[in-house]
């Protein structure tokens, strides 16, 4: 503590004693980066795991994606060999389309089903709004490990629950995970009810923001509640839809847990999404640069979408 | 003023409308009451099922027709599972690697954040970019060359390669920075004039006041942690070293039939993460108030 105080008492009589430009310009960036040895071993801890577990791959896999290269040989450049056999390869593109069509049968749901939800939670009372918030989000920190045998199980063909209730109305059973034309949806669906909690809760956040007063106005015009919903709400959550509709687009063309655990990416390469596609080639395939290859393409996509939400997203919060 | 008081006027008849409960009202009540139990259902049933299908036998679990309750409680499973002794080194084990893994997240990303939100340093700016742009790296693009980085850094099937690469994170530097820079700098100045340094202020002050932050990351990190799979996966090959997420998948292949102790399993593997969230869901649901980005 003494030893701080002396330290700045000395600072001071410096900068008085030498009153030149020059010094005064030291001791003034000396007063500014006075923190700097501090600042630097405070940061050291996370700098240091960043760049050794974050920073370094992320190079490494830029430069390893021009190489040839496997465990057990030195990399040879390669030039841009690994980009056009990644981008000539019908399986990587059919993986990205697949990665769209799930996209679409996940977003659109999630969206309404959270807007129908957040609707609900601001128009019910405050404790039934809680159990309603709570309820939904329980979900979210389910595994996606136990998502996947819950849901499988259900799937069964001879005794899951869906047959039989379908068996009810007279259809008859479907090997949902095992038949290509229904694996993907299948899986959109626990994708949807891990997905939904969150999805639904910044929908209730905003939805809460909205002033009282709109409605109020609006009630005096006799508005019923669609006018209300597309002339009021849908309007002041213009932003937030955007937000969910890019954020749910990039969580869910990279999901590949779910299939993962509950197919594997078959039968049929079905439900191979994007990052299942580069994980499996990954794990079979020794030639490391095509997978690299294939994740930065990527990444340069998603990478780019992300970065846009965030300064979108930060700008309005700036604006505030 | 005029119009303030005809608002208020205004209200006042909305107001007395609502009061009068007709047979419309009611009819929305009852269906916004319907609706509102289809979503509880439709998000809970799911894990119900399994907490229930823990007390069946294996062969009651996908019998048809469906039934929901076993014609028998089994309690066998959950006691048969809770012996395991392989079943509970591997939660220990999980509970051990998430409780260091969340404790040295927040050590080193509060520290950074305290630097990054009040201190001066030369090249502040250039670092903060650096430390932002980690975050939009999506993961699998480094998931196949950390696993190459952790290979050759022999740090394959230890505790270290499950805690140490996903501890520090830019996102969470972010969270709890934005928090600090919201604790006004006259508290701050008092400490300096009694002649605190710039850590001490860290430890005195602002570590005590960090608890919201805390603990909202705090469980961020512990449920990353518990409910990780693909880098477990990767890295950890011996099973008694296994992760409890590696270990329910693991047992789905491999014991196909013991469906009953399979769903006791997932119920215990479950069960931490659902209790650290009812405590907590004030908080937690709080926050996604706090992020609520208009």
């Amino acid at each position: 503590m003494t030893s701080t105080q002396t330290m700045g008492g000395t600072g001071v009589a410096e900068a008085l004693a030498l009153p030149e430009g020059k010094v005064r310009r030291r001791a003034r960036e000396r007063a500014r980066y006075r923190d700097t040895k501090m600042a630097y071993l405070l940061l050291l801890p996370a700098v240091a795991l960043l760049a050794v577990f974050v920073m370094w791959p992320a190079v490494y896999a830029a430069f390893l994606s021009f190489q040839d290269w496997s465990f057990y040989k030195d990399p040879q450049f390669v030039g841009i060999r690994n980009y056009t056999n990644v981008l000539t390869d019908p399986l990587f593109w059919a993986s990205i389309g697949r990665g769209f069509l799930f996209v679409l049968m996940t977003v659109p749901i999630m969206l309404v089903l959270a807007f129908f939800f957040a609707s609900l939670v601001v128009s019910v009372s405050r404790r039934f709004a809680s159990v309603l918030k709570v309820s939904i989000y329980i979900p979210t920190i389910i595994s996606g490990v136990i998502t996947s045998i819950i849901f499988a199980l259900i799937y069964n063909y001879s005794g899951g629950l869906l047959n039989w209730l379908l068996g009810a109305f007279g259809v008859a059973p479907v090997p949902w995970l095992g038949d290509p034309a229904w694996a993907l949806l299948a899986i959109a669906i626990p994708a949807i009810w891990l997905g939904m909690g969150l999805t639904s809760l910044i929908m209730v956040a905003a939805m809460v923001d909205i002033p009282t007063e709109f409605y109020e106005a609006a009630a005096m015009e006799g508005a019923n509640w669609g006018q209300k919903t597309r002339f009021v709400t849908l309007p002041q959550m213009k932003n937030i839809l955007l937000y969910l509709l890019i954020t749910g687009f990039v969580a869910a063309i990279q999901q590949f847990e779910l299939p993962l655990v509950m197919t594997g990416g078959g039968p049929l390469d079905s439900t191979t999404l994007p990052n299942l596609f580069i994980f499996n080639h990954f794990r079979n395939d020794i030639n490391v640069g095509y997978s690299i290859a294939a994740a930065l393409l990527l990444f340069v996509v998603l990478g780019t979408v992300s970065a846009l939400v965030f300064r979108f997203v930060n700008s309005e919060r700036l604006v505030d | 003023m005029a119009t303030i008081t005809g608002d208020l006027r205004r209200t006042a008849t909305v107001e007395k409308r609502r009061v009068h409960h007709d047979g419309l009202w009611w009819a929305f009540a009852i269906a916004k009451a319907i609706i509102g139990v289809a979503f509880i259902v439709a998000a809970l049933f799911p894990l119900a099922w399994m907490v229930i299908a823990g007390f069946k036998t294996k062969t009651e679990v996908l019998q048809t027709p469906f039934q929901f309750f076993p014609e028998v409680w089994k309690w066998e499973n959950y006691a048969q599972i809770l012996g395991d002794p392989t079943f509970m080194l591997t939660m220990g084990w999980t509970l051990l690697g998430a409780v260091l893994f969340t404790v040295l997240a927040l050590t080193v990303n509060s520290l950074a954040a305290y630097a990054f939100a009040r201190l001066d340093f030369r090249f502040k700016r250039t670092l903060w970019v650096v430390v932002i742009t980690t975050m939009f790296i999506p993961g699998m693009t480094i998931l196949l060359t950390s696993f190459i980085v952790v290979t050759r850094l022999d740090m394959l099937d230890s505790l270290g390669v499950l805690v140490l690469p996903g501890a520090a994170s830019a996102g969470m530097i972010f969270f709890i920075r934005q928090f600090y820079l919201s604790i006004p700098a006259s508290l701050e100045e008092a400490a300096m004039l009694d002649g605190c340094g710039r850590f001490q202020i860290f430890l005195r002050l602002f570590l005590p006041l960090s608890k919201p932050p805390f603990v909202v990351m705090g469980i961020t990190a512990f449920l990353a942690y518990w409910n990780s799979y693909v880098w477990p996966i990767l890295t950890i090959t011996s099973p008694e070293r296994f992760v409890v997420q590696q270990y329910l998948a693991t047992f789905r292949s491999e014991r196909a039939t013991e469906l009953g102790l399979l769903m006791a399993g997932s119920t215990l593997a479950a069960a931490p993460v659902i209790i650290i969230f009812l405590i907590f869901q004030r908080q937690i649901i709080g926050n996604i108030k706090m992020a609520g980005l208009k």
